[in-house]
């Protein structure tokens, strides 16, 4: 039996399954990424002119800004999350992607659904309830095709030929039983005919949000981490100790966060909320230590590849951590709370962690999968630097804003419409950020389409050759 | 070391990405304990043991009661405790048991659990001097018309605490009756003695 015989075609046939169902789902994620920080801009132009679009009901702020997020959250992060779960399980799995079609059905039921969902929340078809916007019918489509590729990626895992269990693995298997979980049933609560009445509707809100941005998200990012940085820096992951204890405890506190201190909800559920935050504390350590244990001293050779998302994308993650942590906490919450510190956190989740590390992976999959290097790879790396720009001058500034406006808020004597106003600042540095963002993902847009027409362009000459070629000189030639 | 480390990675076949084998450092489970045990004591102080009738700010039952507007008997009683404080507890103790040279019990005695309280408004009404015996003790002071100046609701109030507290378990006076008993005594009587009071009515 020969072995590497065995291995090499099973390499080039797990890039082949993989090849269109990764294209159906990263290439609709850059198209929703795009259109998410777009949208993000024509919310933030709001700030700067607020009558700028008063006569289009279309752009007004109540729409775009939710349309906005949730184009970043389900048109981009979560169908680029699911497309690299599928990679990195085929690849950690040595086996092709079982059920090969399905993903491409459900890619396209996915991207279906965030299309019919975003253009009801611009003609203002929406729920009221934060990232449970979308209209029934595009629920029901995402939901759906969450599970048919969560099957896929369970059957694949199922079929693994590298029997032995990563971390990456634990991190990603929950996130594909997580989602199912919270999202039917903050939906079947909230957004039925008959939702619960009263108090326990902004509980359930609070409480799907936090899994949903803050656990969710952290477990593909973190799973995603976990199997790039050992990967790229050709090192193991340091250690299984600290990765099991990170896993565990993010799961098991992650998932009582999210009720604001301040909340006018019985004091019992703040106060769990805000210690399960403190606590929080103790999974980012333990990811921090591994990201640095692992990457201290590796040597890589390219500048603003992926390894840099990577990395660049956890430092973020343990900010937004911390942010989320001094948010929970009851002394720093009282200034913070119902200031632009809370959306500062969010993005920097979103924008900051969870689209660096996709951007990281996608760079790397993406010549492997295609077997073609990327057509623009200056492009790629000038990306990194933008993106990285970007995140730090939408951010930071709106982070500090919100910390004045929280002090601010609570002086007596500074009149609301003020303390406002100071904002404005702050908001034209992050606008600017924002178009830095728009910038790269367009860069990033780019080198996805480019592939993918140069391969059907390939596909097509294949094609094209194969039905030309006379046939009998063919033969004589072999 | 490197070279350890290198072979730990390529334990895989294929290339793919491994992790360091060992077990959970002993050092995070002690924080996370000790993190656990203070978020213990932070949620007995402020979480209210799940009672969905308690909100911040407040974090017990007992605190929620405290700060509930009081109605009816209760509400008289806590007036009567306030007044008491503040007026009569400065002597006679707030526990109720007076103090030596100062002014005696109120607590058991016969001048409090009388079966009216015709005499007993009389002497916060008038005041009272000279020799007197109070629980077998014997007394010689005087004490000025500490209530004249209270309100009726006030003074009933006050008079119907000290007659059923620290074991004294007599009926309460309304402020009506009280009304009745001041005009009887009219304005700047003089203080009775001991044994003028003991012929008044009780």
């Amino acid at each position: 039996m020969n072995l590497n015989d065995n291995k090499l075609s099973t390499e080039a046939e797990i890039n082949a399954s993989l090849r269109v169902s990764v294209l159906a789902l990263l290439g609709g994620a850059a198209v929703w990424l795009v259109v998410g920080l777009a949208l993000g801009i024509v919310a933030s132009l709001t700030f700067h002119k607020p009558d700028m679009f008063a006569s289009c009901s279309l752009l007004t702020y109540g729409r775009v800004a939710p349309a906005a997020n949730d184009a970043l959250l389900y048109g981009f992060c979560m169908p680029a999350g699911l497309g690299v779960i599928l990679w990195i399980f085929a690849r950690l799995g040595q086996t092709p992607l079982a059920l090969p079609i399905v993903p491409v059905v459900a890619a396209n039921l996915w991207h279906l659904g965030v299309f019919l969902g975003l253009a009801g929340i611009l003609i203002g078809e929406t729920s009221g309830h934060t990232w449970l916007e979308f209209s029934r019918a595009a629920s029901v489509l995402l939901f759906a095709a969450f599970l048919l590729i969560a099957v896929t990626a369970a059957a694949t895992f199922g079929a693994r030929r590298d029997r032995e269990l990563q971390p990456a693995h634990w991190f990603l298997f929950a996130a594909l039983l997580w989602f199912p979980w919270i999202y039917s049933t903050a939906n079947l609560l909230l957004a039925t005919n008959s939702p619960v009445r009263g108090v326990v509707q902004p509980i359930i809100g609070w409480w799907f949000t936090n899994n949903l941005i803050f656990v969710w998200l952290a477990l593909v990012g973190v799973g995603t981490a976990f199997y790039l940085l050992p990967k790229i820096s050709t090192r193991p992951l340091a250690t299984t100790g600290y990765a099991l204890f990170s896993f565990l405890t993010l799961v098991f506190f992650g998932a009582w966060c999210g009720i604001p201190a301040g909340a006018p909800v019985p004091a019992w559920l703040p106060t769990l909320s805000g210690l399960a935050g403190g606590l929080l504390l103790v999974p980012l350590v333990a990811i921090a230590i591994i990201v640095i244990q692992t990457v201290r001293g590796a040597k890589v050779a390219y500048s603003g590849g992926p390894f840099c998302f990577t990395k660049i994308g956890m430092i973020f993650f343990i900010i937004s951590g911390l942010m989320y942590v001094s948010l929970a906490c009851p002394k720093y919450s009282r200034v913070l709370e119902f200031t632009w510190f809370s959306p500062a956190q969010v993005q920097l989740q979103l924008l900051g962690f969870f689209a660096m590390i996709m951007f990281g992976a996608i760079y790397e999959l993406l010549p492997r999968v295609m077997n073609a290097p990327l057509p623009f790879p200056k492009f790629a790396k000038l990306h990194f630097f933008l993106a990285l720009a970007g995140v730090a001058l939408f951010v930071i500034p709106l982070a500090i804003a919100g910390v004045e406006q929280g002090i601010k808020l609570h002086d007596a004597n500074l009149a609301f419409a003020d303390v406002n106003a100071a904002a404005v600042l702050f908001f034209r540095i992050s606008t600017t950020g924002q178009l830095i963002l728009l910038l790269g993902a367009l860069l990033f847009a780019l080198n996805i389409f480019v592939m993918t027409i140069q391969w059907k362009i390939a596909l097509l000459k294949t094609a094209l050759a194969a039905i030309k070629a006379p046939l009998p000189v063919s033969e004589v030639k072999a | 070391m490197s070279d350890e480390s290198h072979k730990d990675c390529c334990a895989n076949s294929a290339g793919e990405p491994t992790a360091t084998r060992s077990t959970v450092p002993m050092w995070i489970i002690v924080v996370t304990l000790i993190l656990l045990f203070v978020g213990g004591v932070y949620f007995d102080h402020h979480g209210g043991w799940f009672s969905p009738k308690i909100y911040a700010p407040f974090n017990s039952a007992e605190e929620v009661e405290a700060y509930q507007p009081k109605s009816g008997e209760a509400a008289a009683r806590a007036r009567g405790k306030v007044v008491y404080d503040s007026v009569c507890g400065i002597c006679h103790g707030p526990d109720g048991l007076g103090k030596p040279g100062q002014a005696p019990k109120l607590a058991g005695s016969e001048w409090v659990i009388t079966k009216g309280m015709n005499r007993l408004a009389h002497i916060p009404l008038q005041g009272i001097s000279g020799p007197i015996k109070v629980a077998g003790q014997d007394w010689n002071m005087n004490m000025a018309a500490m209530g004249a100046a209270l309100p009726d609701e006030d003074l009933a109030a006050v008079l119907s605490y000290i007659r059923t507290s620290w074991g004294n378990k007599a009926a309460p006076i309304t402020a009506e009756d009280l009304k009745k008993i001041r005009s009887e005594v009219g304005n700047g009587a003089l203080p009775m003695t001991g044994d003028q009071m003991m012929k008044l009515p009780e």
